[in-house]
């Protein structure tokens, strides 16, 4: 088994991502139940989202600047170039929007949710926004991941006819 | 059992309006940068990659305006369903105005 650091930064990435989304899915179900007994958890599961969401951000953004150039090219050469001139250009940037998102999710449920109806709207709101645009990035990381695939295949392919 | 309330904290109120502020402004950077070729030198220089920069004005951008925010008394004088309003609909324009700017780009 050979797994580089490129491998295990973009993974880690993926993964406190979903752990990100999933967290948020969990702030929602116990915002929808808001009561004084699960204040202290529903807390906790907005911490989690931050957490995990700024975990993706600094893994990312290492892969990003680290690894991603040789496969930006590969994808340009190959015949789904929008996998990165669209796709991955929209994720980098909806991304800070996701982690901005995130950040504010713990403040927003400090509030008393169980005896205040408006602080319950703006947790689902943001948990759902957190949600939402968490499932298009990884989305988008999966067509950026299939516009590397299919660039590979294609020039194994070219090289194999020759 | 209390009776249900209908207002944000200030901290709340603050910092979603600071969250809703810096999804517009995260979007208008974006499609700046990418029409004028200076301020993206500019913001290359600041943190190494202009992306970089990008998300650490964000950050700033929202913890500082929400800090502002939440020591007027400005925010608090809207409606929480604004405030939500606002958020959301940020949002989705700031969301749908990234994908279509890469898409027409």
């Amino acid at each position: 088994m050979n797994i580089t650091i490129n491998d295990a930064v973009l993974l880690a990435h993926a993964t406190f991502g979903v752990l990100g989304t999933v967290s948020a899915v969990w702030v929602f179900v116990e915002a929808l139940n808001a009561r004084e007994e699960n204040a202290q958890r529903t807390q906790t599961a907005a911490l989690a989202v931050a957490i995990f969401m700024v975990a993706a951000w600094i893994f990312g953004g290492y892969w990003y600047l680290h690894f991603y150039p040789v496969e930006r090219a590969l994808i340009l050469k190959g015949p789904w170039p929008f996998a990165h001139n669209l796709f991955m250009e929209t994720k980098e940037h909806l991304f800070l929007m996701t982690l901005i998102l995130s950040l504010y999710l713990p403040i927003a449920a400090r509030d008393r949710l169980y005896a205040n109806a408006a602080a319950r709207r703006m947790v689902l709101c943001v948990a759902v926004l957190v949600v939402l645009t968490g499932l298009s990035i990884e989305g988008a990381g999966a067509i950026i991941d299939h516009g590397v695939k299919i660039a590979l295949l294609r020039s194994a392919v070219t090289g194999a006819a020759k | 059992m209390t009776a249900d309330s209908e207002t944000l904290s200030p901290a709340s109120a603050a910092f979603g309006t600071a969250a809703a502020v810096t999804a517009l402004f995260n979007t208008a950077l974006a499609c700046a940068k990418d029409a004028y070729c200076p301020l993206q030198n500019v913001m290359n220089a600041i943190a190494g990659h202009n992306w970089t920069t990008q998300g650490l004005a964000d950050v700033v951008l929202f913890a500082g305006l929400g800090l502002i925010l939440s020591r007027t008394r400005m925010v608090r004088a809207i409606r929480p369903d604004r405030v939500i309003l606002f958020l959301f609909a940020a949002v989705a324009v700031a969301g749908v105005g990234l994908f279509a700017w890469y898409a027409v780009y």
